[in-house]
């Protein structure tokens, strides 16, 4: 009998889908936005300088507090996928030294 | 103002010493020699036509019906301007501050004498003997340097004519009559230049200088004259003063749509990184959760071997 994991394998569509989605929602806000800006008449030309000095005069100061706490969340998310792995690795180790132990008690059993 | 003429820096081969024989500086006058920016004339004098050497005539106070031929409007230009580059700038001034024209500080000796010959006034009080001699020479009357201001004023009244003078007499006196209508007070104020030219938008601005009386401008230009320059200033002033409160209230306008833009790229960012956060703070929720069910199953299958 298969040894499933529906957690696991609810985990990994979930991380996939939601993936894929959100990549291809993101793609095509800056395709369109790209299609918007790239003009040649002189309104874009001119909505392309206002955006560039609005950006420019983006205050930092005021996001910076949520910018730091999302930076660390990314960082708390990548430990948190690394200690999956290992805790993973842990895993399939246990399992391949116990299918190990089977089959040589098996063997001694047949000899 | 009046425009540059098309050939200014013929002027700059001229010396600030005398010229003419009519022109003689005195000695003891410090000679300033004018420094022109180098620029090449667009067309020589005697390659306009007739008609724009009538027109620059005219502009220098010369009397074009005097001059037939292209030649002779030529050489009187030519004349004109070795005397005007041999007056005394300060005598110059000193005419602009009696007549008070609105004029920058830093006008050439052309220009202002181009401002000048447009006075038609012929009241002398408060001018200086240096700019009656200029104003007399600019009229094209002949005097000395040395001569006395009676003697000055009296050429410059003989050079008037009879019947020019009986008009003006004439417009004087309903100049007189018009300003006690209207009640016009004759305060006077300080003479100011305007700013100077090509000076920095930071520099102070100096006030214009007090226009002329209605009765001063009915004299000089008749009643007609007088009073619809007086409407065209009075509509100038007006439609300049709304320009400036239109202009006033799009700049507030602007700034205010500004304003509001950058408050609402502030705010829209702000949310962008919220929902970010939110996403991030459920993602890392998740991972724990998934990490401790696989700690858990990692726990159990520990204990089942």
């Amino acid at each position: 009998m298969p040894d499933i994991d529906f957690f696991a394998f609810f985990r990994f569509w979930l991380a996939t889908i939601v993936t894929i989605y959100a990549s291809v929602i993101t793609l095509q806000s800056f395709r369109s936005w790209y299609f918007w800006l790239a003009g040649n008449d002189k309104y874009s030309s001119l909505l392309r300088r206002y955006l560039l000095v609005h950006g420019l005069r983006l205050r930092f100061k005021t996001f910076w507090g949520d910018v730091l706490i999302c930076g660390l969340l990314c960082i708390a998310f990548f430990i948190i996928w690394h200690a999956q792995i290992v805790l993973n690795d842990a895993n399939d180790t246990l399992k391949s030294s116990k299918t190990d132990t089977t089959h040589v008690q098996r063997a001694v059993q047949h000899s | 103002m009046s425009s540059a003429p098309s050939n200014i820096p013929e002027t700059k081969m001229l010396p600030g010493g005398p010229a003419s024989p009519s022109a003689s500086v005195p000695q003891s006058a410090p000679t300033t020699l004018e420094v022109l920016p180098a620029r090449t004339p667009a067309r020589q004098l005697h390659e306009l036509p007739k008609d724009e050497l009538k027109t620059l005539a005219e502009e220098f106070g010369l009397d074009p019906s005097r001059l037939q031929s292209p030649q002779h409007l030529v050489a009187a230009l030519h004349e004109r301007r070795q005397l005007i580059a041999s007056m005394d700038r300060e005598a110059l001034l000193d005419i602009i501050k009696w007549a008070r024209r609105p004029v920058p500080l830093n006008a050439s000796k052309e220009q202002l004498a181009q401002e000048i010959v447009r006075i038609r006034s012929m009241r002398f009080d408060g001018l200086s003997q240096r700019g009656l001699v200029a104003l007399a020479k600019l009229r094209s009357i002949s005097v000395i340097e040395n001569d006395a201001v009676p003697i000055l004023v009296k050429k410059l009244r003989k050079q008037e004519g009879f019947f020019a003078r009986l008009n003006r007499r004439r417009r004087s006196m309903l100049g007189t009559l018009v300003s006690n209508i209207i009640g016009e007070d004759e305060k006077s104020s300080d003479y100011q230049f305007l700013p100077p030219q090509d000076a920095d938008a930071e520099a102070p601005k100096a006030t214009p200088p007090r226009p002329a009386t209605i009765k001063e401008e009915i004299e000089e230009s008749g009643l007609f004259g007088g009073i619809a320059g007086r409407i065209k200033k009075s509509a100038d002033t007006y439609v300049n003063q709304k320009l400036d409160e239109i202009e006033a209230r799009i700049d507030r306008k602007l700034d205010e749509i500004d304003r509001r833009l950058g408050e609402w790229r502030d705010k829209e960012i702000a949310n962008r990184i919220r929902i970010l956060k939110i996403t991030l703070w459920a993602s890392v929720i998740v991972g724990v959760v998934s990490l401790l069910y696989s700690y858990i199953v990692h726990l159990i299958s520990l204990w089942r071997s």
